[in-house]
């Protein structure tokens, strides 16, 4: 072990103070400094934290981006997106190692560079998009694979790289009342101070704002019930790990509205009795995460965050940005809190909700980003800001991406139709549309006068288009092992059943799929709905099971009319064998 | 807040603070658990508890009693549920019952004997995770860990050591131990600890205690909860005219035929039987194939090479019934032990550097069946339609299933039938 690595380690103690919620901030920055973490960190970790070490390797190997073997000085993941796949990745990312002479996921010797695949990194309308370092990069058609590759072989250091690579944009397509605001500096504060915390709830209500992050709980009742719960002490947690492949609207609200957000939060803090706020922000967002602690440092420097806030004396609030490590998972909130607490990130068991027993045990509010800037321009501007003329109040942020001219960022007036969002964005000859992610619900020409609402077609915002072209085999594979890469495994229905089903669907796509294993997913699904611990489990049967209910000719396509086929491919089963056979048989 | 639930009907009483899991173990109500212990805070983990409290499934080990609930446990649709994870744990590990030392101790093994587990029906994981075996006393198997975490628990909190801890997610879990060399022995754990002693399955065993206590006296050996029947599958009508008998073929593909030598132990009743029953292809009458119609094919052994693939499939091809007979034809048995080591590997140990080979080689005459990568149970290979588990199922057993299936009646299997090892 270097000195200097051990020196980082113990500078990563001091700076946070030895406290042990920190140790996956500590873990995430010395794998983003040296590429991996090394055992002697652990050592060195586990010592000053005074727990085992163990615990730490625990961390290490729960969380995709954190390693405890080198990566390459270059560390290149491919998001394995169905949209990335649709435009191209798959094919980007093997020109990408042959050029580099690197097999998938495995390191090169000389310790150069290693190419793997993540989950959905959130640049769904720009893809396919990969990481480097921790750096998001969009486009990367094989063109660009081709310059990667040559600049990885040059040793071309990542800052010199094409700067116009790394210019994220903000693709928005349909603007209303959230995206057409100007950013508010402590408008909606002086308004929900104004208004009092009774006030601020009861303008939530009348709006009926609801959460945006998929599960769609009325905004004003955890406010209510959190600022009602007995403590001493209570948090604002904004969800930034937007980790549901196809979504990217809070990448935008964070880069775009930050303002917006932090000033959500602020009102949050101050409605509820919460002078604490964290940021949880997805590993794969680093790109934002200046942008964001930019505008928390202007805030404090111009009283909006801070003590006695913009003068009003007593009121104080302030917000830590808290990186996330690569879950999925880690977007339930409980198992965000886990994650905050510096835990691997595993659903609690609920009841008692985070709304009363919340981070450190405390009554804690978690609302996704999309919320918490509603629930601003709410306060600021009164009900009518979330209100417009059709029959269901209220807007959504659409992340829309696939087969469309125009994919992008769309703010919708609840109740408007799946075709009018259709219209809007260019979609023609559509096979089918997955709506709210691959745990969502999927929507097939027939039902396109479906609206968009948050009891109906409700979506953390994913909307991803496939038209006749895709074979929605391919899609329901990708979303399966998404599942059973994310799954925590904490459960025994979801750790062995999102396994289970990721063979049956990789026998489908291989064209061994027989009708007996259709009725196996039906069993698996049954059971999964019913016993798993949270959503993961209970809705990871879903994408084959609608899929082919759904979709039957794509299935037809792939699958044998048998009604039993083995299990195991019995031909590749004995390559081995024959291989060996063959190889001794040779004369010598 | 205390008062009375209702589980299955039978109204029973809670105090203060109890969960329903510890409320019906008070009553004498039973509700299958693995990671659940009672000296232990909740887990919530295995799934095995989940009952349907007021109409919503939740683990029954973490949902606090209140006054009025009415819970249903002991229900086919609930059972039949615990079942499937049971079935997902075997698979999910290399529960092979026969060459366990657990077997008969196993908290895992007799959940499947009271929830009626006759066969997988899932595909073998055939994981090859790491042993541990370097503490003079303990060792740990970790291909047998089903993660219900009462090792971890055991050891903080009754211990106050704090050595194991569950790494990693999803199928790439394991358990790990908190010492400077990842081991065992480094990690002060003591065979008197808590921790060493509460592991339900056979994953932290002690060496040398391994097979103690015969069958018959071993903690699960003893049946006393009633049976509950299970329809595995219907028969299917074998049309018969007066007078004709049901034809049965046997074989044994990666086995012993120890199922076989079982089978003949039902003694002078085989006289009776043959007055029902006619042997087509068996080892019994060395005929080598089967006739065109078959009733019954009774298969021993898993699946390891191309010959047994084949004559599985002739069997499937002849029998209007298979019936897959003994540890190994249903879950790999003993042959799958092989399943984490290299194809090379194996025909050299057996061809090159085995004691006393003479011109080592590997052979490569065509006449002779490639081995598979892995060992499989039948079911993997071809459908099957009934299973009799046990290693080997007891002459009884056979006895009793063929006897239904001759009558035409649904298999079922005595609970004191039901035997893994």
């Amino acid at each position: 072990m270097t000195d200097a690595s051990a020196s980082l380690a113990r500078q990563q103690l001091a700076a946070y103070n030895r406290d042990p919620s920190m140790v996956l901030q500590m873990l995430r920055n010395l794998q983003m400094e040296q590429n991996w973490i090394t055992d002697s960190d652990i050592r060195i970790l586990a010592d000053g934290l005074n727990t085992p070490q163990t615990k730490v390797r625990a961390l290490i190997d729960f969380y995709s981006f954190l390693h405890n073997e080198p990566r390459g000085r270059y560390d290149i993941y491919f998001s394995d997106s169905i949209t990335d796949h649709m435009l191209g990745s798959r094919e980007s990312a093997k020109l990408l190692c042959d050029l580099l002479g690197v097999e998938l996921g495995v390191p090169r010797a000389d310790g150069t560079v290693t190419v793997s695949l993540t989950s959905c990194t959130g640049l769904c309308e720009r893809g396919p998009a990969v990481l480097v370092n921790g750096t998001a990069i969009d486009r990367v058609d094989e063109e660009r694979a081709r310059e990667i590759a040559k600049l990885v072989k040059a040793a071309v250091p990542l800052d010199e790289w094409p700067l116009e690579w790394f210019f994220i944009t903000d693709p928005l397509r349909k603007t209303g009342p959230l995206l057409d605001q100007s950013p508010s500096l402590g408008a909606a504060i002086e308004r929900a101070i104004e208004l009092g915390s009774d006030g601020v709830i009861a303008a939530l209500e009348k709006a009926g704002l609801r959460g945006c992050g998929g599960a769609g709980f009325a905004t004003h009742r955890k406010w209510d019930i959190c600022r009602s719960a007995n403590a001493d002490r209570r948090y604002v947690i904004c969800n930034a790990d937007e980790g549901e492949p196809g979504t990217f609207k809070d990448r935008v609200l964070l880069n775009k509205y930050t303002d917006a957000v932090i000033e959500g939060m602020t009102v949050c803090g101050i409605t509820i009795g919460a002078t604490k706020g964290f940021i949880y922000l997805r590993h794969e967002y680093e790109f934002l995460r200046t942008q964001v602690q930019r505008r928390l440092e202007r805030r404090r420097a111009t009283n909006l965050l801070g003590k006695h806030i913009l003068g009003h004396h007593g009121i104080n609030f302030d917000i830590e940005i808290y990186m996330g490590a690569g879950s999925y998972v880690c977007g339930e909130e409980s198992a965000l809190i886990e994650s905050l607490e510096g835990k691997r990130g595993i659903p609690r068991i609920r009841p008692p909700f985070p709304v009363t027993h919340g981070y450190r045990g405390r009554p804690t509010v978690v609302n996704n980003v999309e919320t918490l800037c509603y629930a601003a321009g709410i306060v600021e501007h009164g009900e009518e800001f979330f209100a417009h003329p059709g029959e269901e109040p209220g807007w959504k942020i659409l992340s829309i991406s696939g087969d469309c001219r125009a994919p992008g960022i769309y703010e919708i007036p609840l109740g408007t139709t799946i075709e009018e969002i259709c219209k809007m964005c260019g979609a023609e000859n559509t096979r089918a549309i997955q709506v709210g992610g691959p745990g969502g619900v999927l929507i097939t020409p027939e039902e396109f006068d479906c609206k968009l609402s948050f009891d109906g077609a409700n979506s953390a915002g994913s909307f991803m288009i496939f038209n006749e072209s895709r074979n929605m085999v391919d899609v329901a594979v990708n979303f399966t092992h998404f599942f059973a890469h994310e799954s925590c495994g904490f459960c025994t229905p979801c750790r062995v059943g999102t396994k289970l089903l990721v063979q049956l669907a990789d026998k489908i796509a291989n064209g061994h799929g027989a009708r007996m294993d259709i009725a196996q997913m039906e069993r698996l699904h049954g059971l999964m709905t019913q016993a798993s611990h949270c959503g993961l489990g209970q809705r990871a049967a879903v994408p084959l099971l609608t899929n082919f209910e759904k979709c039957p000719p794509c299935f037809a396509e792939r699958m044998s009319d048998k009604e039993y086929t083995p299990a195991f491919d019995v031909e590749a089963a004995i390559e081995r064998s024959r291989q060996i056979v063959e190889e001794e048989g040779r004369p010598r | 807040m205390t008062g009375r639930i209702k589980i299955d009907g039978q109204s029973i009483p809670f105090a203060e603070g109890q969960t329903v899991i510890e409320a019906a173990t008070d009553a004498g109500v039973f509700i299958p658990h693995l990671c659940y212990h009672p000296d232990y805070e909740a887990n919530g983990s295995c799934k095995m508890c989940t009952c349907k409290i007021d109409g919503r499934q939740v683990s029954s080990c973490t949902t606090k009693a209140a006054d009025g609930q009415v819970i249903e446990s002991n229900t086919e649709e609930l059972n039949s549920e615990r079942r499937a994870l049971t079935q997902m744990l075997f698979v999910e590990g290399n529960h092979h019952c026969p060459s366990c030392e657990h077997s008969g101790n196993c908290a895992l093994q007799n959940a499947a004997y009271k929830l009626n587990m006759t066969a997988l029906t899932f595909p073998n994981f055939s994981v090859g995770r790491a042993t541990d075996a370097s503490h003079p006393e303990l060792m740990i198997n970790r291909d047998r860990c089903i993660y219900c975490e009462l090792c971890v628990r055991a050891s903080r909190d009754t211990d106050g050591k704090d050595i194991f801890c569950i790494s990693g997610r999803a199928q790439n879990k394991s358990l790990a131990i908190n010492s400077d060399s990842g081991l065992l022995k480094d990690s002060g754990i003591t065979p008197d600890d808590a921790a060493a002693n509460v592991c339900p399955v056979g994953c932290i065993i002690k060496k040398r205690e391994g097979f103690i206590k015969p069958i018959g006296k071993r903690a699960f050996d003893e049946r006393t909860v009633h049976h509950n029947k299970v329809t595995q599958a219907t028969v299917p009508e074998l049309y018969k005219k007066a007078g004709e008998k049901v034809t049965v073929a046997t074989c044994s593909l990666a086995g012993c035929f120890g199922c076989h030598m079982s089978f003949l132990d039902i003694d002078e009743r085989i006289v009776e039987l043959v007055e029902h029953v006619e042997f087509d292809r068996s080892p019994i009458n060395d005929i080598k194939i089967c006739s065109e119609e078959v009733d019954v094919g009774l298969i021993e052994g898993g699946v390891c090479n191309t010959e047994n693939i084949e004559t599985l499939r002739e069997f499937r091809k002849s029998c209007k019934i298979i019936v897959a007979v003994g540890a190994c034809a249903i879950g790999g048995g003993v042959p799958a032990l092989r399943n984490n080591v290299d194809v090379r590997e194996l025909l050299e140990e057996s061809y090159v550097n085995a004691v006393g080979v003479e011109n080592p080689q590997i052979p490569t005459d065509k006449e002779l069946p490639h081995i598979l990568e892995k060992v499989s149970p039948i079911h993997e290979v071809v459908k099957v339609d009934f299973f009799l588990p046990g290693c080997p199922p007891p002459a009884d057993a056979f006895w009793q299933i063929l006897n239904d299936i001759v009558a035409g009646r649904q298999p079922d299997l005595p609970y004191d039938l039901m035997q893994f090892d």
